[in-house]
């Protein structure tokens, strides 16, 4: 039997799970939810703003330099002044004194702080823009007396201009009183290492924190037997258990924009901060909280950001901007330098992770066994929770698996601190899980890619590992789209993984690697969206919605899922976005949530509208609603064709002789749904085995993110996301001195990959149709971040059989693996 | 601050601008509203605020601003409006070629500076014209198509397509000087 035929068996097969009665959604009662919500599903003939490539609303102002990011914002405040932060240059210590006669005696010097002023509030927090109350651990002060890595904030001046802020920054004396320091995170879990938080230096409320060993959080969760599993296994004739190993460096965002905030108190007294953030609400409650002051008193407002990718999911730099500002009495902008984004801001974690299977002569999974180390640097942000996604994301590739184990340490070192980034765990974990399948694939002499399919999900599986953290079925997800089998296909039709063809030269090998992939849309139980739609009289809107555009083109999105739904154009729809004075509330940019919640919330909104828009037709066209719909600028009759325009309302509602009412909409959306998008990463490669040097020759990435709203700004979102992964998976990372001394200041050491870096890319879009999500969409965002590192450990495995498991592939791993296989084989 | 006054021509405009010693052209520009250059590393790494000066395409936060006395300045600024774009402007609009945008002023001003030199350049040519601007969002896919679209728009496509000699000239005397700055680079930046 082939394994095609094997795969096609299984495929035939009942569903293995055996869990039904865990089932959170009837069967009848979820046929009758997708009945209901059937007129969600549009054919591609009756869509008219949605699956279009509508031109990216500020395209133009970009394209010509208009687009006004927060730093351009600094015409509007003639006399702002420039802020500077002074780092610590020791891994560990407390700080004894620090004299600012220097700094505060220079002309033009306007403030300088430390974490003595009464202006620095002395308080715990954590800078993690998470829902309330945050699940990272408060383990941070605005300004540090203890230092825990070199980089971290100390003081800070304001000044007129930008040099004199740096010149009095550089007469700023601190003196320390220096501890030991920890950079390995397995040395820091050591009894005798050195500790980096007393008891009274944190609040954590997370699991299995012990700070006497540096531990931020460990965790654990279990389905079926997994031990149990692999002891028969190892004791049977026809299975097998394979372990593998990973590792994974530190990433950093490159973030075109760095971090800025512009922060002052405006002529009634509130405190406004114009700035760079992914998640302006979060931001505004916790600068209400930290400076104790009302949060109707805070405003924040998200200007064009040049991008996040989870660096803004953070109050980074807000609040140490706004306690200069207090103390210098004037607006004050502090924008970062490149060179603190590489040594001090946030980075990606870097992890061990070891993945352990067993798996039958049939090809069939028995167990999965998953364990990562992650360092989490010196703070908790987002330690846990990137940690606890290392396994929920890729695990649930496989979700018939009956015996699944994920744990994890989080241990702190004095290095900088890891926090959100795209992917937000599941890079690590793709790495370790779809590199080890593949590994155990060839091992046992399947095709990597049969191998995965006949485990892999498929709609209707019952996922209960994306909940394998947590208590109770709640978050037990039934797959309701699941377009992995079709990326596949045509992933390998376009890649030509059955006809690849070799080099002629001898030393040279090609090999071609796949891996599957999964992420979510939003985090399950904890999103919260929210829109208004109002009419002007002229038959456009207004739309304000809290949803972040980071650059993504979320705002374009959101105009044309109101447009869809209101029956005019997206140019139609003015949106006004992500200011907290002006929009409605939304938890923010992160867990690629945009679309699929903040979208849904305009859907929403905009049906909200629809109504009364149906209302006023009726009324003008004489005709019951329920025959009306919106279409084509107006509301029209199914039955007789009639139509009034949508400038007609407009005018007839707004100035009306007998009744008046301004047409608006409201919608929230929050759900325990996070339907997975997916994907399927392939790599076309050829190795030197002389020199150990590789090319890569072809990416294709083939993604299922339900209906793609707008495809080109989904397309944009994958190759901008494989550039990030193919840089995770072969340039990148950061090094550090023995004494804890950051060695990549920019992008010169860094290698962040340019335009000739990059190999032909072919992108593919799969449509499924998600019910639960705005016209069939689930997530984009995060999905490509994660396949390159092991679609090409894969494609070397393919090219010349040995396996790399560090990131990121150097020559000289491989030409050390290949010189190490020439020696076993002599 | 030690101040100075500085003679400029921006966009073809004649300016005198306050400057200190030690401001570089970016310095100097964004303070006096051509804020489309952007800040990104201020170590000549980035590209993202490239401008054009006396026609040469260079990264405004390591030119001190002391050199470019009397110089031509071009920014994005001075290159189309938002109902009247530059066929290189309407060509990344058009690929959508475009996400944060925090870096695409000075990835145009670089691709106009190619195409000045190069009307009809190879993909290859287009890579390695732009490997000195970093992009984060895009995976410079459709970058590199914008440019190539916005040869065709600009002629300079079809002119290599009937008649490689003419492209093919100015595109000898772009690599000769430097394949990765164009025309007029002194490769101190270049290399990296």
């Amino acid at each position: 039997m082939s394994d095609s035929d094997r795969a096609q068996e299984l495929s035939e097969q009942p569903d293995r799970t055996g869990v039904e009665r865990t089932d959170p959604t009837e069967a009848d009662t979820e046929s009758e939810t997708d009945a209901a919500r059937e007129p969600d599903r549009k054919p591609k003939s009756e869509r008219d703003a949605i699956t279009a490539d509508e031109e990216k609303d500020d395209a133009r102002k970009i394209v010509t330099g208009e687009a006004r990011y927060t730093a351009d914002y600094r015409d509007r405040f003639p006399d702002l002044a420039n802020g500077k932060v002074v780092r610590s240059d020791i891994a560990h210590g407390y700080v004894e004194s620090v004299d600012t006669s220097a700094a505060e005696a220079m002309d033009g010097v306007d403030a300088v702080i430390t974490p003595f002023d009464d202006v620095v509030p002395d308080k715990l927090y954590s800078s993690s823009g998470q829902s309330y109350p945050e699940p990272s651990p408060w383990d941070l002060k605005v300004l540090r007396e203890h230092v825990r890595f070199v980089g971290d904030p100390v003081a800070a001046v304001a000044a007129d201009d930008p040099e004199a802020a740096d010149r009095a920054a550089r007469k700023i004396e601190i003196e320390y009183r220096e501890l030991d320091a920890v950079f390995d995170p397995e040395e820091a879990f050591d009894e005798d290492a050195p500790q980096l938080f007393e008891a009274d230096e944190v609040e954590n409320k997370q699991s299995g924190a012990d700070y006497s060993r540096n531990l931020e959080s460990g965790f654990e969760g279990e389905l079926g037997d997994v031990d149990a599993a692999c002891e028969a296994a190892e004791a049977a004739a026809d299975q097998h258990v394979i372990q593998t190993e990973w590792e994974t460096p530190y990433q950093s965002h490159c973030v075109p924009e760095p971090h800025t905030t512009i922060a002052y108190t405006d002529e009634d007294d509130r405190h406004v901060f114009i700035t760079a953030t992914q998640v302006p609400f979060h931001t505004r409650r916790q600068i209400a909280h930290l400076f104790d002051v009302p949060i109707r008193d805070v405003r924040v407002k998200k200007p064009r950001i040049g991008a996040g990718f989870g660096s803004k999911q953070e109050m980074a730099i807000e609040p140490i901007a706004f306690a200069l500002h207090l103390a210098a009495g004037r607006p004050v902008k502090l924008e970062m330098s490149r060179q603190e984004e590489f040594t001090a801001l946030r980075f990606r974690h870097p992890m061990q992770m070891q993945m352990r299977t067993a798996v039958t002569d049939d090809g069939d999974i028995e167990a999965m066994d998953l364990y990562t180390l992650s360092n989490s640097g010196a703070y908790g942000t987002h330690g846990m929770t990137v940690a606890n996604n290392v396994g929920t994301k890729p695990l649930p590739l496989y979700p018939r698996v009956q015996n699944v184990r994920f744990a994890g340490d989080v241990v702190h070192t004095n290095l900088p601190m890891g926090a959100a980034m795209r992917g937000y765990g599941a890079p690590q974990g793709h790495f370790a899980v779809e590199a080890h399948m593949d590994e155990v694939a060839r091992r046992l002499g399947f095709d990597p890619i049969e191998f995965r399919l006949r485990n892999a999900v498929r709609e209707g599986d019952l996922d209960r590992s994306v909940a394998i953290l947590k208590d109770g079925d709640r978050f037990t997800r039934r797959i309701r789209s699941c377009g992995v089998r079709e990326c596949v296909d045509r992933g390998k039709a376009a890649i030509g993984y059955d006809e690849l063809e070799q080099p002629e030269e001898d030393h040279l090998k090609r090999g071609v690697g796949m891996a599957l992939i999964a992420q979510g849309s939003g985090v399950a139980g904890k999103e919260l969206g929210a829109a208004q739609v109002q009419m002007n009289e002229d038959g456009s809107f207004h739309l304000q919605v809290g949803g972040v555009d980071t650059g993504t083109g979320a705002d374009t999105m959101f105009s044309q899922i109101a447009a869809e739904v209101l029956g005019c154009t997206p140019e139609d729809v003015v949106v006004i976005a992500a200011d907290t004075d002006l929009t409605p509330f939304d938890y923010g940019a992160y867990a690629s949530s945009t679309t699929y919640i903040s979208g849904r919330a305009v859907k929403n909104a905009a049906e909200d509208a629809k109504e009364r828009l149906l209302d006023w037709g009726s009324k003008l066209l004489d005709e019951p609603p329920n025959v009306l719909d919106t279409g084509d600028g107006g509301v029209y009759s199914e039955r007789t064709g009639n139509r009034v325009s949508l400038e007609e309302i407009g005018y007839k509602a707004t100035y009306g002789d007998d009744e008046r009412e301004h047409i608006l909409g409201d919608g929230n959306h929050s759900t325990d749904e996070s339907p997975p998008p997916y994907g399927a990463q392939f790599v076309d490669v050829t190795v030197d085995t002389e020199t150990g040097e590789y090319e890569l020759n072809k990416l294709v990435f083939a993604a299922d993110c339900g209906v793609a709203i707008n495809p080109a700004l989904v397309e944009g979102q994958i190759e901008g996301g494989e550039h990030m992964s193919l840089e995770y998976a072969t340039s990148g990372g950061l090094t550090f001195d023995e004494g804890g001394n950051p060695e990549v200041l920019g992008f010169r050491q860094y290698g962040m990959p340019r335009t000739t870096d990059h190999p032909e890319m072919e992108t593919i879009l799969v449509e499924t149709h998600e019910p639960t999500g705005p016209f069939g969409a689930k997530s984009i965002a995060e999905l490509p971040t994660n396949g390159v590192p092991p679609a090409l450990s894969n494609a070397i495995r393919d090219a010349v059989g040995v396996r790399l498991t560090e990131l990121p592939f150097t020559a000289d791993n491989l030409k050390a693996a290949l010189d190490e296989r020439s020696a076993d084989d002599r | 601050m030690s101040h100075m006054e500085i003679e400029l021509e921006i966009n073809d405009v004649e300016r005198t601008v306050e400057a200190s010693k030690s401001d570089s052209l970016l310095d100097v520009l964004r303070r006096n509203g051509y804020t489309g250059a952007k800040r990104g590393c201020d170590t000549g790494a980035c590209g993202f605020c490239t401008v054009h000066v006396d026609g040469t395409p260079v990264k405004s936060c390591v030119e001190p601003v002391t050199k470019v006395r009397d110089a031509s300045i071009e920014t994005i600024e001075g290159l189309g409006d938002q109902d009247d774009l530059h066929p290189i402007q309407q060509a990344f609009v058009d690929n959508t070629a475009l996400q944060c945008g925090f870096c695409i002023p000075g990835m145009i001003m670089r691709s106009t500076a190619l195409l000045k030199g190069n009307p009809s350049p190879t993909e290859q040519e287009v890579r390695e014209a732009l490997s000195d601007n970093l992009c984060r969002c895009t995976g410079y896919k459709k970058i590199v198509e914008a440019v190539l679209d916005a040869a065709e728009r600009m002629d300079g496509g079809t002119a290599v397509a009937a008649d490689g000699g003419k492209a093919g000239d100015s595109r000898v005397a772009t690599v000769t000087e430097c394949s990765v700055n164009g025309n007029g680079c002194d490769c101190v930046e270049g290399d990296q």
